[in-house]
């Protein structure tokens, strides 16, 4: 055959897709279709219901969790305050005493 | 409609014996539709199954009775296309299988075992078999359901949720990469061989 022939090629490959419909036809279902169908159906059912509640178990895990760190953030700690009520100098002097220079005595100390 | 809508409200109530209904009603159709779609005859009631299982998980979703059967058509597509890529490898190997299946279809032609029908059928299955392997999945069940299956521009239009201009395109290009991959194989005496046989 001439491949290169659009019109033929066409025509012939049509020929073949009605051949084809015909030598393939609607096949009959094996006697075991419907059961199996249904254990597939049952089995999907079990796993979607276990997600189901695993995902459910997370989101209340995770709702708990939340609350809880959402509690522990808002109730003030008597050591470690998170808001200071000293100034920026008291803080700053606080935390260079040892860096400070050792001042020489006054003159009337002498 | 092989079923009326009633039977499907009953089903997408959770209705056993009305899923049945429907399984039985369009489980040949469905069959045949995969079997031309997937060529591998010894999984066509996997994906079958496949098919049926995705409908009823996904029943409570249809609203109306006229968008059932483009639906379910989709199903199929869906999961014939699943299956194909799934099985791409399998497929490319399929050079090895055939030569397999040839040698034992010789062996029974020479014992006089398979009458002239089967093999005219079996010949022609496999040539249009090997002439869609060259191309993509998606223009192999495109292909398909326009020539084989017979669907209307305005059916694929609900299948695939695609103007019909577009689908048109989509079948001319897949039409010119059928016959450009078959000439380029040089596959042509076989296939034209095997559908002159039949008609």
């Amino acid at each position: 055959m001439n491949w290169t022939n659009r019109g033929d090629n066409n025509a012939d490959l049509d020929a073949l897709f009605g051949a084809y419909r015909d030598a393939c036809p609607d096949p009959d279902a094996s006697a075991n279709f419907m059961p199996e169908l249904w254990r597939r159906i049952e089995e999907r059912q079990r796993s979607v219901f276990f997600l189901g509640r695993w995902a459910r178990a997370l989101v209340t895990a995770a709702a708990v969790l939340s609350l809880g760190m959402a509690a522990y953030l808002y109730i003030p700690h008597g050591s470690s305050s998170l808001f200071s009520v000293e100034s920026y100098v008291e803080a700053l002097a606080a935390g260079h005493t040892q860096d400070a220079p050792e001042l020489p005595p006054a003159a009337d100390e002498l | 409609m092989l079923v009326d809508f009633e039977i499907i409200k009953r089903a997408q109530a959770g209705d056993a014996a009305a899923f049945n209904e429907i399984v039985l009603a369009y489980r040949k159709r469905t069959l045949g539709t995969i079997a031309r779609l997937i060529s591998r005859p010894e999984d066509v009631e996997d994906v079958g199954q496949e098919v049926f299982l995705r409908l009823y998980f996904s029943l409570d979703q249809l609203r109306t009775a006229e968008v059932f059967e483009p639906w379910l058509y989709r199903l199929t597509v869906n999961a014939a296309y699943d299956y194909l890529r799934k099985h791409r490898r399998r497929m490319e190997s399929r050079m090895s299988d055939l030569s397999e299946q040839q040698v034992v279809l010789a062996d029974a032609m020479a014992g006089g075992r398979v009458d002239h029908e089967v093999r005219q059928r079996r010949q022609i299955a496999e040539a249009v078999d090997a002439m869609l392997s060259a191309v993509s999945e998606a223009d192999r069940i495109l292909l398909t359901l326009k020539e084989v299956e017979g669907l209307s521009l305005k059916e694929l239009e609900k299948i695939y949720r695609v103007k019909e201009n577009a689908l048109k395109v989509r079948l001319f290009r897949a039409r010119q990469r059928v016959l450009k991959a078959f000439g380029e194989a040089g596959h042509e005496p076989s296939a034209k061989g095997a559908a002159k046989a039949e008609i």
